[in-house]
């Protein structure tokens, strides 16, 4: 590119918020001393209607070919002042912003000339980088109307339905010969609202499902392999019990509903040894088959391999024992129902559930958490010895049937899926979310979704919630017919790339894929533009877009230009930290002066090399923030950059730096504090204030 | 046919439906009664079982929201108005006077700084925080304008002597405040943003189906429930959720009404006034998670303060949950089955012993801290009653909103085209409303 770079820099005043505490028009006045600066006014308020019309008339007039706006944060404006260069004809890429307002004037309010001199010395930075931008695109990727969902149980033949209902093709993929999963095997369903029989529901999923002419369904199948990515998914499938006949899919998008099933308790409670002793699924089926009658006294014992040290609550097994309980008591009114208890985990109006229990005749028994029931047998009878908090008692229970709520696990097909789809799981074969939070049925990868008990043990109606919420996230690339990515993203250079694979291996969106010649290579839609590969590539081999190693390291050298001895240069991440210091601006937090900041998207995306030109530079020191664990909205960039600051370290001390004045700190978006003490307390310690 | 859709709340359940709406294509109004989208997520401290910071995954989203082409925002307004019409609906929506220009205000806070009147806010009150009478809901607010609270247009400030300057005008009648510091401040800013003199306004908008995402309460004590109201180191969860919030009114330190010294040794009371006449009558589900988060945090801001928590059951029912409390009980916390009597205090030190039993030994005990958290429930929103009418919808015995077929057609109600998610179906977490919020967009925007 030769054509002159032309850049227009626009100070905000924001009424007083910025002018009153900083010499605005010596601002504007320097920014025309900078390199290639073509144009630099001062706006009263940036953001109004008027201002943003000027600037765009300036962009037009002056033929500016960057733009630096000056003004509050880049958190809550960026897209406005974006939008209105775009509008001007200019790439929104080439826009840098600086952020005098949360970073400067709200937190330097009692000294002018230190505010104003950071002040300068940000927009000189923001106009270092903004001479090295380049134009950015959003990149988008095809995707098709065809989903897999794999699992028949209810949550993927719902999403099927829902994904079938918009016109798009749904192929039903389940290992077994019959559509139905764990729902085959259950008597009843239950929640708040009342019951109904399982059968009636399978019934009804069932001919709906053959009845829709865009599911189809493949049953007693396997999946032989899957490659690929969103729109671009190649599946094989083996047919018949996974013998003779293949059917190869292209495929857009992916559910995975695989359920869950019990772990057997072996060897507690004298389950496998005495047939008397089951599991409340093997229950279920007994009550599905009407196998009841005649049932004599029956213990029911809670939390069984549940609440230890390898896992939690299994979440339905109090709400299945009261509820079976209360049907083995009215099958046989004349036997005795014993619910013994850890803690009863019926939630919401369930709760109700237990006085009604209770009226039923059912007996509930609370043990200690330390002291589960004993079982044994005398004269051929299970005796269950049981120490009751509620009471105060200990009781020995009688039993004819004893039932164990006991944990559950992923199904047997989770370790292979996991290999297809290059997706985690737990120790217990549940598939991990996205976020736990706000990304419960995504998988971190685009076009993957999650539903049902494939994620943990779930209730039927949270089952079928899923699978609708898991339908809509598979539905929106296919409404659309592309995904979308911003513009920020990797792009591999293969000149010197020594073809480690490392890029490919810690991308956490599986958005860089190696060939068959182990070159690298991304599939921009699916990057996010963290960061997290360029800053790991032995080879320098990878650029972000807007934030390349050139404009980051512009930025650094043009803040450490003059009295680097003075300054603290930090690096922050775009989502918390920025959020933590646009909290200590609002807040009015006043920290020391010293500071220079360079925003990164992510705390993952700082190199070493970054940290080190800084020092280098004469850097009193140098300071990294990212989002507060475990928070990170790149899925682990945070965690990935403690431990390449403790490289960092290492490195440094070597080269004879003194790594004490490396600061890293975690900060959430809440915490203004946290940041403004950090500022104080660096500057401080190196000396500063 | 017009294919929009409305969703009326704007908590994490509304905003998250807005944006799998938008994203799908559809053209969404969010709507919500308050000045900014966010809802009870916006206020929280931390998000369990990760202790994720609550606004730092949030306030993205909220702008996220804010700069989608396809959702358009109303804040502070209300649905005065539903009617079928051509297979959809016809809505009459009316914006609340916010006297204060959204199109014009920066929320630049020069007008709050100038406002002389403050008063405890309305959430965090007890644990000192103030508003002023103008004043931005929160700092991550969206829209990131000021709000004016009405009884200052309205006169109701005067007898609290809150009109500074003697100004004997009833307000209601004058269209020029002579004091109005705010308006000038706002003026010398070299805008014009205030407006003294604004009314309701009416909105119409048709949409092709409906989404209640109306979220849920936190339960208010009963009158003296184990001493709250009485003695000023008893608050509730929510309040001690504020404390903790290094956004809130403390900054984050958690220390106590009374004096303003740190808490050392404090006691969570599990399941407080439940089944009482005037508590929550079911399991609210997240209270037990709630606290487990607040020991967690608090070891973490001061790991020698001391934590009780009296339960019932330990609801740990969700992904991570049971490692979440072994977490607070390695870090020693100390769980006790024990259901608490009496809550009393020292008159000279304010700090309060409770009388309770121990479940597990039978014995009745007494022990001393410095301050009690009463984790309480979480009640339906005091909107849905108006709403519920306004939609045609069923409100169940509990006050939410009814499914018509929980089973079969999750989310549904007995209208065609209107659907649930969050906090408007029960007591709630996080997870499970972004969940039912997708699930319910999908409905939305395939209605017909």
């Amino acid at each position: 590119m030769s054509e002159e770079i032309r850049v227009g820099v626009f100070v905000c005043d924001c009424g007083s918020n910025i002018a009153g505490f900083v010499d605005v028009p010596g601002v504007v006045e320097y920014a025309k001393t900078l390199p290639d600066v073509a144009f630099a006014d001062e706006g009263r308020w940036s953001c109004s209607v008027d201002y943003l019309s000027k600037l765009q008339n300036a962009v037009k007039e002056q033929k500016l070919n960057r733009v630096v706006i000056a003004s509050c944060t880049p958190r809550t404006h960026e897209p406005l002042f974006k939008n209105s260069v775009r509008e001007a004809g200019l790439n929104p890429y080439l826009l840098e912003f600086v952020s005098i307002r949360e970073q400067v004037s709200w937190v330097h309010m009692h000294d002018r000339e230190a505010a104003t001199l950071k002040a300068k010395e940000m927009v000189k930075m923001g106009v270092a980088k903004a001479r090295l931008l380049e134009e950015g695109h959003e990149i988008q990727l095809p995707v098709g109307q065809d989903a897999m969902i794999i699992g028949g149980g209810i949550a993927g033949m719902n999403a099927a339905l829902a994904v079938a209902k918009q016109g798009f093709k749904a192929y039903l993929v389940e290992r077994k010969p019959e559509l139905g999963g764990l729902l085959k095997e259950l008597a009843v369903i239950s929640g708040e609202h009342g019951e109904m029989t399982a059968a009636d529901i399978l019934k009804e999923r069932v001919s709906q499902v053959e009845a829709d002419p865009n599911v189809t369904v493949y049953t007693d199948c396997v999946i032989e392999a899957v490659e690929g990515y969103i729109g671009n998914y190649k599946v094989k499938l083996k047919l018949n019990g996974g013998s003779d006949q293949n059917v190869d899919l292209n495929i857009s998008t992916i559910v995975v509903a695989t359920g869950m099933e019990e772990i057997a308790p072996e060897g507690l409670f004298l389950y496998g040894e005495d047939e008397r002793v089951i599991t409340l699924l093997q229950l279920e089926k007994k009550l599905k088959e009407n196998a009841v009658s005649g049932v004599g006294d029956t213990v029911f014992i809670s939390c069984v391999n549940s609440k230890n040290e390898q896992r939690g609550c299994c979440n339905i097994g109090c709400h299945v024992s009261v509820k079976d309980a209360v049907a083995l008591k009215k099958a046989n009114p004349d036997s005795k129902v014993y619910i013994c208890y850890r803690d009863m985990s019926l939630i919401r109006e369930e709760h109700f559930a237990i006085d009604a229990a209770k009226q039923a005749g059912v007996k509930f028994l609370r043990f200690p958490d330390a002291k589960y029931p004993e079982v044994s047998k005398v004269d051929g009878r299970l005796m269950v010895k049981v120490q009751d908090i509620l009471s105060g008692r200990e009781f020995e229970l009688p039993a004819d049937l004893l039932v164990l709520a006991t944990a559950f696990k992923g199904n047997e097909t989770v370790q292979d899926i996991k290999g297809q789809l290059k997706v985690s799981a737990s120790a217990d074969g549940f598939f991990q979310e996205r976020h736990i939070k706000l990304g419960p049925v995504d998988f971190a990868a685009d076009g993957l979704a999650l539903a049902g008990c494939a994620k943990s043990p779930k209730t039927f109606k949270e089952s079928c919630e899923e699978s609708l919420a898991a339908a809509m996230r598979v539905s929106i690339p296919m409404a659309n017919g592309h995904i979308e990515a911003e513009g920020i993203v990797a792009d591999i250079d293969l000149t010197d790339c020594t073809k480690c694979g490392l890029c490919a291996k810690k991308c956490p969106y599986g958005a860089i894929r190696v060939n068959e010649n182990k070159e690298p290579a991304v599939i921009k839609a699916l990057c996010k533009g963290c960061g997290l590969c360029a800053a790991d590539c032995p080879s320098n081999s990878i650029q972000i877009v807007h934030f390349s190693d050139e404009q980051i390291l512009a930025a650094v050298e043009a803040a450490l230009e003059d009295n680097p001895e003075k300054k603290i240069l930090g690096f922050i991440c775009h989502w918390c930290a920025h959020g933590g210091v646009d909290m200590a601006g609002v807040s009015r937090l006043q920290y020391p002066p010293v500071g220079r900041m360079i925003r990164v998207m992510c705390s993952a995306r700082v190199s070493i090399k970054m940290i080190e030109r800084a020092f280098e530079l004469g850097a009193a020191g140098v300071l990294v923030a990212g989002c507060e664990f475990p928070t990170c909205h790149y899925i682990s960039g945070n965690y990935e950059c403690e431990k390449r600051i403790n490289r960092a370290k290492k490195k440094l001390a070597k080269k004879g730096y003194d790594v004490d004045k490396l600061w890293l700190t975690w900060c959430s978006a809440a915490d203004g504090p946290k940041y403004a003490n950090t500022m104080r307390d660096m500057a401080k310690q190196l000396g500063l204030s | 046919m017009n294919d929009a859709i409305l969703i009326i709340g704007a908590g994490v359940a509304g905003i998250n439906c807005a944006l799998n709406a938008a994203e799908y294509g559809t053209k969404v109004y969010l709507v919500d009664d308050t000045p900014s989208i966010g809802g009870m997520m916006a206020r929280l401290d931390k998000t369990f079982p990760t202790n994720d910071c609550s606004i730092c995954i949030e306030a993205p989203q909220m702008y996220e929201v804010d700069n989608h082409p396809n959702i358009e925002i109303l804040s502070n307004t209300e649905v005065r108005k539903v009617k079928k019409a051509d297979g959809g609906f016809k809505i009459r929506l009316v914006k609340k006077a916010r006297f204060v220009d959204e199109d014009v205000c920066t929320g630049c806070g020069a007008c709050v700084e100038a406002c002389p009147v403050t008063l405890p806010d309305e959430m965090d009150g007890k644990i000192g925080g103030t508003r002023k009478l103008i004043h931005m809901p929160f700092p991550q607010a969206v829209p990131n304008v000021v709000v004016m609270d009405p009884d200052c247009r309205f006169g109701r400030m005067q007898d609290k002597g809150a009109c500074v300057g003697g100004c004997v005008v009833d307000c209601s009648q004058c269209r020029e405040c002579p004091i109005a510091l705010c308006l000038k401040a706002c003026q010398k800013e070299g805008k014009d943003a205030i407006k003294l003199w604004m009314g309701n306004k009416n909105i119409d908008i048709e949409v092709n189906s409906i989404v209640v995402a109306t979220g849920i309460m936190d339960a208010k004590p009963g009158e003296g429930l184990h001493g709250y109201g009485l003695l000023e180191n008893v608050i509730t969860n929510m309040e001690f959720e504020r404390l903790m919030n290094a956004g809130g009114p403390t900054a984050g330190q958690i220390i106590r009404p009374s004096d303003g010294k740190h808490a050392h040794n404090i006691a969570w009371l599990q399941c407080a006034g439940r089944g009482l006449a005037t508590g929550v009558p079911y399991c609210s589900k997240v209270c037990c998670m709630i606290a487990a988060k607040q020991v967690i945090i608090t070891k973490e801001h001061d790991a020698s303060v001391k934590a009780t928590v009296l339960y019932n059951d330990l609801k740990a029912y969700g992904k991570g949950f049971w490692d979440f409390y072994r977490k607070a009980v390695d870090q020693g916390v100390r769980y006790v089955k024990g259901r608490p009597y009496y809550v009393s205090e020292d008159q000279e030190t304010k700090d309060l012993t409770i009388r309770y039993e121990d479940l597990e030994s039978g014995e009745i005990k007494e022990e001393e801290y410095d301050m009690v958290v009463l984790s309480m429930g979480l009640v339906a929103a005091d909107r849905n009653k108006k709403l519920a009418k306004v939609l045609n919808l069923e409100l169940n015995e509990l006050g939410y909103f009814k499914e018509k077929d929980p089973f079969l057609a999750p989310l549904e109600t007995n209208v065609e085209g209107i659907y649930l998610c969050g906090g408007a179906t029960g007591p709630i977490d996080i997870s499970e409303s972004v969940v039912q919020a997708t699930a319910a967009g999908i409905k939305a925007v395939t209605a017909r």
